[in-house]
């Protein structure tokens, strides 16, 4: 049973880790008529 | 600009450099910026935009279609152009593994007939996979 909960935790952690590192980190732009 | 671009969602942070033209955006920590947001609030400024780049970590997927995709989250993702970059990153399609890249999501077409069009869908030109 402590070993199901553990392997249940583990597939949980996986499936979250990737989620939280996808992100935008960064966005440029190179814009006309400025002043 | 830079207040019309700062009231955007997920935004942390604007830095305009006048003599290069060039503007950075610093999105927050876990925050959703929206690059067609951007695009447009620069264009209801009164800005032009020539060009868009952008640096994200995600999955690689593919979409309905078929299209290789970048997913930074799990109802954002933007559809790729075929490189020889993309070609590398067939191999991930969906697994788990996040890459970070830099591309191109938005260029203004050349000549004077091609206006630029702020509310067609942005397709990333990988420019860049970033070994993490």
């Amino acid at each position: 049973m402590n070993r199901k909960h553990l392997a249940l935790l583990l597939l949980a952690g996986c499936a979250f880790v990737p989620q939280l590192e996808a992100q935008i980190r960064h966005v440029e732009m190179r814009v006309e008529g400025m002043t | 600009m830079k207040q019309h671009l700062q009231r955007q969602s997920g935004v942390a942070n604007v830095d305009v450099s006048l003599i290069d033209g060039k503007v950075e955006v610093t999105p927050k920590e876990d925050g959703q910026i929206d690059p067609a947001g951007l695009l447009k609030a620069t264009y209801d400024s009164g800005v032009s935009v020539a060009e868009l780049d952008m640096t994200a970590t995600g999955k690689i997927v593919k979409d309905t279609s078929g299209n290789l995709s970048l997913q930074v989250k799990p109802n954002q993702s933007f559809v790729i152009s075929p490189n020889e970059l993309s070609n590398g990153l067939e191999p991930l399609v969906d697994s788990a593994t996040v890459v970070t890249v830099r591309g191109q999501l938005y260029k203004k077409p050349v000549g004077k007939q091609n206006k630029a069009d702020a509310s067609a869908p942005l397709k990333l030109l990988i420019l860049e996979v970033k070994k993490e």
